[in-house]
């Protein structure tokens, strides 16, 4: 019996580990292929420091993992909540903002309706309607149909 | 010294209607014959109601064109095979209506859009349980994350394509104008190969 409880532990060790490496290296793609880290180089110009930006990102799957499974808590001021939603947010609007970019939606839309000059404006619609949509969610939404 | 002409062709010009092409308009030219401003002068191509609003002139055809008017000359091409003609439509102003409306379509659409994505990344049971970790009191409506991260969403996006309305972060092109230039590409690759004018001539 003792063999075999070993052999199960081995297995789950196994399949744990090899399901992690697939997960981990299938979210380091999907980063890639966004383009977001080359986009915030590019914006701050911090070439240099392009390794530390990679250890942010094991780190932070990492801490994001254990957050997953861990049941215990730990009290801090509201205010890193919300920088924390703030962060989040930031991160989320890169990524939707990317997967606008992926797609080729704009230079389609831009050169059919021959509205060029407008793209700003276009770009803003975007914006504000992610920031609107995302508040009626959390705070009337819901409330109403959710629970 | 043999006479030779050397001709550049233009990558892309805009023209008239009814315009009459001459070789200077859609290439540089230079060369060591003496009646240079001449062989500048020759006539290329009449625009005509037929081309509508885009054509392409091969540099080939171009070449057999000018063979037939200075026989002993050699020219010799360098730079794009090829030259887009644009012909300059009367300028269409955008509806003010038609931009409302795809403002608004935006707008909606992609705040359904992100409404969906919450939902299919259960984001709300996230932040519940985050709240509750980083608290320790059960909240059903964590809403200190939550608008920090809706304002965080649009700084997001904001960043990505380097606008706010007109002002921008630094010189650098934004991904959006990259995209709007290789689209610009892949159209003029398009009209090279399928609106040839010279070529539709010869196969009339």
């Amino acid at each position: 019996m003792i063999k075999g409880h070993i052999f199960h532990t081995f297995a789950e060790i196994f399949i744990g580990f090899g399901s992690g490496l697939i997960v981990g290296s299938g979210f380091v793609a999907f980063l890639a292929v966004l383009g977001i880290i080359p986009r915030l180089v590019q914006l701050s110009k911090s070439v240099q420091s392009l390794k530390y930006y990679q250890a942010s990102v094991i780190f932070g799957a990492v801490l994001g993992t254990y957050l997953s499974f861990t049941s215990g808590t730990i009290e801090v001021p509201m205010i890193i909540l919300a920088f924390w939603g703030l962060l989040q947010g930031i991160f989320v609007g890169m990524l939707a903002a990317a997967l606008t970019e992926v797609l080729n939606v704009f230079p389609i839309l831009m050169k059919r309706l021959g509205i060029d000059k407008e793209l700003l404006w276009l770009l803003m619609a975007i914006v504000i309607g992610k920031i609107l949509g995302s508040l009626f969610q959390w705070i009337i939404f819901v409330d109403k149909f959710n629970s | 010294m043999e006479e030779k002409v050397y001709i550049q062709l233009k990558k892309k010009i805009t023209v008239e209607h009814n315009h009459l092409i001459k070789l200077d308009h859609i290439a540089f030219v230079t060369g060591n014959v003496p009646y240079l401003e001449q062989v500048k002068n020759i006539k290329i191509y009449q625009i005509t109601e037929q081309d509508k609003n885009v054509s392409v002139i091969d540099g080939f055809h171009l070449l057999d064109t000018l063979m037939v008017s200075y026989p002993k000359l050699a020219f010799d091409l360098i730079g794009p095979n090829q030259v887009i003609i644009e012909v300059k439509k009367q300028e269409r102003k955008a509806n003010i209506f038609i931009i409302l409306f795809i403002w608004l379509l935006l707008c909606v659409g992609s705040a359904m859009a992100i409404m969906n994505f919450h939902y299919d990344v259960s984001m709300q049971e996230v932040h519940q349980s985050l709240s509750l970790y980083l608290t320790g009191r059960e909240t059903e409506k964590p809403l200190w994350i939550q608008i920090p991260y809706s304002i965080g969403l649009g700084v997001g996006m904001i960043l990505f394509f380097n606008h706010i309305f007109k002002k921008r972060f630094n010189e650098e092109p934004s991904p959006l104008e990259v995209e709007m230039f290789n689209y610009q590409q892949d159209l003029d690759q398009y009209l090279i190969h399928h609106e040839n004018v010279l070529l539709k001539n010869k196969n009339d």
